[in-house]
């Protein structure tokens, strides 16, 4: 890895192609001195840079636990779904970074230290390697990282971005569950937490999502995405509540009118069900891949007798509260 | 010509055979499942990404294709087409040294846009 390292000096120097960086970020120099460093055995920078970012949001794990987990020795590297993998395997969350500079100086300015993929080498002969962010100085324009077997690596912008530029500005920060990331952007938070469903505690799940709903109360997806999580767990009234939410953000969420519709029907609450489901039936195009689904709920609903709604707990599944705030009523 | 046309075929048919995320009959919509359905934006963000990735620039200019151009096709894609093509992405490796992201990601790039008729790469000119 070192003499990669060394190699991807000379190299980059000779490259000098591609984009001249135009960041500046403002503000003062960043360094988190805190975080560990995990010398790195040659292919090994995978697990020693997710060990780094774990040990840092206070888990107690080793390099050599990581290894198993996420090396694959016939590629000699780790993929990073598997890094992701098992950053879920020890509770904490992998938010990918929206895929700019920025987005890293904000994490940086958090005081949470970034793992990202570099490509040291050419294009047409890539050398990937994960490196953990720790630092920047935007005077100097330079970044500290925590790479390879050297503690506290040096890198100009230019040389950085140009090998992080070539593995797509992938870069990820690992929260512990209720955790906010600076840069965090609803849609990729979002997104995160529904990849995680039923991979972490239920417990952890339920506090990614009531923070999630904190930082962005309008956010229908994320109404959504605790509805869903609140009837996994069995809690069909915080369910319900939380799909009216996400209808009230957005009439025409099509995944909330189904799945609303769904826990209706099955609470014997047929006349609403119906109603729901009319409605998504009549939004979603031929085609969609949520079609399949939304026309299976329609059809089993018309199936059925067609009665009031008689369920017991239907009161409490329709009911409008008009005083309490939604953010309190979040699944426990 | 023909066996090229054919042999695309055949593997465009492994490739869209295999691998759908289908809701199938459960009535509940995954949080996952809809976000993948509905979140043009986010897919195109993730296509997006991997099309600004220099290596892969290089090789699909090599190959003839303004990348520029191949952004806003990928753009006008349909939701499913371009949720599969995001999904490709995403799970495609980037660990060690490996060659295979680049060519994975070009080839399913080239494959998307040739099927759906906006390139024809494969069927020559």
């Amino acid at each position: 890895m070192r003499v990669a390292v060394a190699a991807a000096g000379v190299l980059i120097a000779l490259a000098g192609c591609t984009t001249g960086t135009s960041i500046k970020p403002t503000g003062h120099a960043v360094e988190l001195t805190d975080v560990p460093f995990f010398s790195q055995q040659r292919y090994q920078c995978g697990p020693a840079a997710l060990a780094t970012v774990l040990v840092d949001s206070g888990v107690h794990v080793s390099p050599e636990d990581l290894v198993p987990l996420v090396y694959v020795p016939d590629r000699k590297g780790s993929f990073q779904p598997e890094l992701k993998a098992a950053a879920r395997r020890y509770d904490r969350l992998p938010y990918v970074l929206t895929p700019e500079p920025a987005a890293l100086f904000a994490e940086l300015d958090a005081g949470n230290p970034v793992l990202v993929l570099q490509n040291l080498l050419f294009d047409w002969w890539p050398q990937w390697h994960y490196a953990v962010v720790v630092g920047y100085d935007p005077d100097r324009q330079q970044l500290v990282l925590r790479s390879g077997t050297t503690e506290r690596r040096i890198e100009s912008f230019r040389s950085f971005f140009r090998s992080w530029q070539g593995a797509g500005y992938w870069a990820v920060v690992a929260l512990q569950p209720g955790q906010i990331p600076a840069s965090a952007a609803p849609d990729r938070y979002v997104a995160m937490a529904a990849e995680s469903e039923s991979l972490i505690p239920a417990s952890a799940m339920a506090l990614v999502l009531e923070a999630g709903l904190q930082a962005w109360p309008d956010d229908a997806d994320m109404a959504f995405a605790a509805a869903n999580h609140a009837r996994l767990q069995g809690d069909l009234v915080a369910a319900a509540t939380r799909y009216r939410q996400a209808l009230r953000i957005e009439a025409n969420h099509v995944g909330a009118l189904n799945n609303f519709s769904d826990l209706l029907f099955t609470e014997g609450c047929i006349a609403s069900a119906g109603t729901q489901i009319a409605i998504a039936r009549g939004l979603v195009p031929a085609g969609s891949p949520l079609d399949p689904v939304i026309t299976a709920t329609a059809e089993a609903i018309e199936a059925a007798p067609q009665t009031e709604d008689q369920g017991p707990l239907c009161d409490s599944l329709t009911a409008i509260r008009p005083t309490a705030p939604p953010e309190l009523i979040l699944p426990r | 010509m023909v066996i090229k046309r054919f042999i695309c075929s055949l593997i465009s048919l492994a490739f869209f055979g295999t691998g759908m995320l289908m809701p199938a009959q459960a009535a509940m919509v995954g949080t996952q499942v809809y976000l993948q359905a509905s979140d043009r934006h986010a897919n195109i963000a993730i296509v997006d990404a991997a099309l600004l990735r220099s290596d892969v620039q290089q090789q699909l200019s090599d190959l003839g294709v303004d990348v520029e151009n191949a952004r806003q096709r990928v753009a006008g894609l349909p939701d499913r087409d371009l949720a599969r093509l995001a999904e490709e992405i995403e799970s495609m490796p980037a660990g060690g040294t490996s060659l295979l992201a680049v060519v994975g990601i070009v080839f399913i790039v080239l494959l998307i846009l040739e099927v759906t008729g906006v390139i024809n790469i494969f069927k020559g000119r």
